[in-house]
């Protein structure tokens, strides 16, 4: 699976720390601690996501979303998590001009899965810090959140997947402390869809974003996806978040805040 | 991703039964008893759409042995994939796009590079190989009721 960890050398086994794979939410999660010497440290944050999942997930029919989208809970009366992501989907939907919305696809129910993964990520990252972890990484189905580095390499070495050449990645980006997300097409076969034209956007492969936070990237490149060509204009305005934009033509076009939190430039340490 | 296709090929191996090698070499000690007729059959899977890449649609070859004991007529049937074929994905990358003028100022221009650095994670969609997965699928099913 692409989502899962490719070790850089030494070998797995000689790897420190612990790190497991766990297929929650309908996507592979991976968690690599490399300052965990238990793997029992990882219960904690697959419990986690597991509770997210019972809470938030649309297939589950007792989940307090499917509960909201049958008109059994009112809004006031959901967990305040459930109140948090939405409210701050109606802060995206905005902010993104409307071309991240969670009820695109049906104006009566809402689906906030598309902010309920990088959300449950940036939580799963606030309980490894709790932890004392300082060397991890966590990725959900492509969508990354890293700090320190991937020991005995002093940052984590993040591969952006070819569009088109499923084995390889169009480019690196080396950080300690950073955010990653990447829109092309989801999993499970379903398209992003301009809200707009509810047709597929044309001209662009892929939108990866960079930054502090993994549900505000997350959401950010899926809308800038979803604006096909006039995506890279937008992402040129986006403060601490950096873009980079592969097109159908096969030009790259990186914002400077992509560039600099991407240090792409750091070459693995020999040996 | 090609990780995840070396697991399901596992898979779908083990899914379907071996031959049973210990009994295929007794049979060969003693006299006649058993006579192995060995087909190959191809099975296409459903076409499965993988994102924009259109549909992906997998081919397996499957290897079937009956083997019959001929004095108690009771025959054994085995069934294994002998190979998988995918076809390549369709070619999108040769449109021209327009973006906006104003933008290219600001944004680093490059083109785009297959690199097979070394990394510690992979940031991207994984629709193609759940199209895989499901193509397959339904070309082993096909097999097993052959």
């Amino acid at each position: 699976m692409v989502a899962a960890a490719r070790t850089a050398s030494p070998p797995a086994e000689r790897l420190p720390g612990a790190r497991r794979v766990e297929q929650i939410m309908g996507l592979p999660i991976v968690v690599d601690a490399r300052d965990a010497d238990d793997p029992a440290a990882l219960d904690e944050i697959f419990e986690w996501f597991r509770l997210v999942d019972r809470t938030f997930s649309t297939f589950i029919p007792d989940s307090e979303i499917s509960r909201l989208n049958r008109g059994e809970l009112a809004l006031v009366d959901a967990h305040a998590d459930v109140r948090t992501v939405l409210a701050r989907c109606e802060d995206l939907r905005s902010e993104t001009n409307g071309y991240f919305d969670v009820r695109a696809r049906d104006r009566h129910t809402v689906d906030p899965s598309g902010l309920v993964k990088g959300w449950s990520v940036d939580r799963a990252a606030e309980i490894a810090d709790g932890l004392g972890w300082r060397n991890y990484a966590i990725n959900a189905g492509g969508d990354i959140r890293l700090r320190g580095g991937a020991l005995p390499e002093p940052v984590w070495r993040v591969g952006i997947q070819h569009p088109t050449l499923r084995q390889k990645v169009a480019a690196v980006v080396a950080s300690d402390d950073l955010a990653v997300a990447t829109s092309g097409e989801y999993s499970r076969g379903e398209h992003v869809l301009d809200p707009h034209t509810g047709r597929p956007p044309a001209g662009v492969l892929s939108v990866t974003i960079t930054g502090p936070e993994l549900a505000t990237a997350d959401a950010y490149a899926t809308a800038a996806f979803a604006m096909g060509v006039a995506g890279p204009a937008w992402t040129a305005r986006l403060g601490r978040y950096g873009a980079m934009t592969i097109l159908a033509d096969e030009r790259v076009l990186k914002t400077p805040a992509f560039a600099r939190s991407a240090g792409s430039n750091i070459a693995p340490s020999a040996g | 991703m090609r990780t995840a296709i070396a697991v399901v090929l596992t898979t779908a191996a083990l899914a379907l039964p071996t031959v049973d090698a210990w009994a295929a070499a007794t049979a060969q000690k003693t006299v006649p008893k058993k006579k192995v007729v060995t087909v190959r059959k191809s099975f296409t899977g459903t076409a499965s759409q993988a994102g924009r890449w259109g549909d992906l649609q997998v081919t397996i070859v499957v290897k079937k042995t009956t083997t019959t004991v001929i004095a108690t007529k009771k025959k054994t049937v085995t069934r294994k994939v002998t190979s998988v074929r995918v076809p390549v994905y369709p070619d999108h990358t040769d449109r021209s796009v327009f973006i906006n003028e104003q933008a290219l100022p600001i944004l680093a221009q490059e083109t785009l590079s297959a690199q097979s650095s070394s990394v510690d994670l992979v940031s991207g969609a994984t629709d193609t190989s759940y199209a895989f997965q499901s193509s397959l699928q339904s070309a082993i099913l096909q097999a097993k009721s052959w």
